[in-house]
């Protein structure tokens, strides 16, 4: 089932008059028996991954919780402090090997998926949840959930399992535990966060798609360097429209729920720097990254040990070994978790490398910053988004292409085959009319506005809602006429696929 | 200890000093690659291990939250 489509409307539409209207303490269970109804229609099946890997990580969090609680018992009946010392180690060991039994298991069920028979719905982004869930429990960070029906709600939580975002046990288990009243502005606002997404997908990712799917699978004809070098860039929004669409869809319907989820992009494209880009862009991933992976890393015995040796061989430059490590390591695995193929990999390399090299010159940049006299303003500012969006574009070539050789072609043509004039002239004879670049364009434009408001730090819903009604309405109108005359719907195009789904 | 604390800070990040917000992680004034840095040298100067469950958003929030944390490691 996806977002958008009129099964998924009426599920939400039930869903949510059900929730208000049974007593709060079963609220809970309305969203469950509609997050199971939802991914059970959705996949036409019986969801064995998401139980296993479930029932897995809720097994696991129970061991955990009274290893924890037999870990403080043991510890308060030891009066000496080396052998606290000691039975404090034995229980981390023996936690720290069934957290990797664990690990083991889950990941093995999502390259199994993933990679040999058929990709269950939403099984990287249920995997990384429970493993999460499982670290978290560990560090004690929250507590095990004891009920298995509340931890599957909590895994398979209806708006976000396809495509998340990535949530934390610790503070999406409040939001599902508080009572929730119904609110009819919260309502409004979800809804408009709905159709805004929806907008975003139907109106420019769609309308992007007929062009770029195009130009990347036209077949042998040699298309012009500026002919790609458009449609690239176009890449770069369809991709972000696609997915910041989806997660305006996402969580518009759980904000329907009071059920706030965590915000997954913060308008990357206004970056100055690529380290920035990947702060704004899939947020929640990245942090899952960095807490489950470069953390644990490098605060392990075998990234100590190497920390320790890299700082004693190379004083100056061995305190960035670690990070270096982490940084790659993490890169490696983004590329792989998006993609199965080499292009994926070869752009996670592409990424770590960016990172570790301008992080291990950050300093030499401020230095021949200030040599050459730059100062830090709107024009420095403005190059430096240039520049990110320079080496995101660079980027996206390699995953757009259909396969290696034709990111290899793409890159030759950008750089000895560009044929402005040619490019300027045939850019219409992609699928995409001049009318449609047009709408695209205005589109686009609307787009950029409201991106701008929310970068100064601005809600829009909230600057709409104090105009006065006639204004209100005439923009609410507005959009859904713009959606449902301008979008994309049928034909060849299935306009329910999102692009990162299939990650 | 606050003052070796800081020392480390103004080597690694100077901009932590003068942040005075609840999120430097999140807002990107400390990026995961200083902060390691940071709880190198904090182990390295003050003779403490931290753990991974120590390096979270929340004990990285601003200086005062790190001091806090050394102080706690310390303790243990």
């Amino acid at each position: 089932m996806q977002l958008l489509s009129s099964g998924f409307v009426i599920l939400w539409v039930i869903c949510f008059a059900l929730y208000y209207l049974v007593p709060e303490k079963w609220q809970w269970m309305v969203l469950a028996v509609a997050s199971c109804l939802f991914y059970v229609i959705g996949t036409g099946g019986f969801p064995a991954g998401l139980l296993l890997t479930g029932a897995g990580a809720y097994a696991c969090g129970i061991y955990l919780k009274r290893s924890l609680l037999s870990q403080g018992q043991a510890l308060a009946s030891c009066a000496d402090k080396e052998k606290k010392k000691t039975v404090k180690q034995g229980f981390e060991r023996r936690r720290k090997r069934v957290q990797i039994l664990y690990f083991v298991f889950s990941l093995g069920i999502l390259l199994f998926t993933k990679y040999i028979t058929v990709m269950p719905l939403g099984v990287s982004f249920y995997t990384l949840t429970a493993i999460g869930y499982v670290v978290d429990v560990g560090r004690e960070q929250c507590e095990a959930q004891d009920n298995f029906l509340k931890f599957l709600l909590y895994l398979a939580y209806f708006p976000a399992i396809t495509q998340g975002p990535f949530h934390r046990y610790g503070k999406l288990q409040g939001e599902f535990e508080r009572p929730h009243v119904f609110d009819y502005e919260r309502m409004l606002f979800g809804v408009q966060r709905f159709v805004w997404g929806a907008f975003k997908k139907l109106v420019i990712a769609d309308r992007i798609n007929l062009f770029v799917g195009n130009v990347f699978g036209g077949g042998g004809d040699a298309v012009p360097g500026s002919i790609y070098a458009v449609a690239v860039v176009l890449y770069m929004l369809q991709l972000y429209a696609d997915f910041s669409g989806y997660m305006d869809m996402a969580l518009g319907v759980s904000e329907t729920f009071d059920i706030i989820l965590p915000e997954n992009f913060k308008r990357p494209y206004f970056s100055r720097s690529v380290a920035e880009f990947w702060r704004r862009w899939h947020v929640t991933l990245g942090m899952w990254f960095k807490d489950y992976v470069m953390f644990s890393f490098v605060m392990s015995s075998p990234g100590r040990k190497i920390g320790k040796n890299a700082k004693k061989r190379w004083p100056k430059l061995g305190k960035y070994a670690t990070g270096i490590i982490g940084t790659m390591l993490v890169w490696l695995m983004t590329g792989a978790w998006h993609g199965r193929t080499v292009s994926y990999l070869l752009w996670g390399v592409y990424y770590g490398v960016i990172m570790c090299v301008s992080l291990v010159l950050e300093q030499q940049y401020v230095r021949w910053r200030e040599r050459l006299h730059i100062k830090e303003g709107k024009f420095y500012a403005l190059f430096c988004m240039a520049r990110t969006w320079v080496i995101v574009f660079l980027a996206d070539v390699l995953i757009r292409s259909e396969s290696l050789s034709q990111a290899g072609e793409i890159y030759r043509s950008l750089l000895m085959d560009f044929r402005l004039r040619e490019g300027i002239f045939g850019v219409t004879s992609y699928g995409l009319s001049k009318y449609g670049f047009l709408l695209l364009f205005a589109a686009c434009l609307l787009w950029f506005a409201v991106s701008v408001l929310e970068e100064q730090g601005k809600d829009v819903r909230r600057v709409l809602a104090a105009r006065p009604m006639l204004v209100r309405w005439g923009c609410y109108y507005g959009v859904v006429l713009l959606l449902i005359i301008t979008g994309i719907y049928g034909g060849s195009y299935d306009t329910a696929a999102f692009l990162y789904q299939s990650f | 200890m606050e003052e070796k604390v800081l020392e480390i800070l103004e080597e690694y990040c100077e901009e932590a000093l003068d942040y005075t917000g609840e999120n430097m992680m999140e807002e990107g004034v400390i990026d995961s690659f200083t902060v390691i840095n940071i709880v190198s040298e904090l182990e390295d100067v003050f003779d403490i291990e931290v753990d991974a469950k120590y390096v979270v958003a929340e004990n990285f929030r601003n200086k005062e939250a790190i001091i806090d944390l050394v102080k706690r490691l310390l303790d243990e």
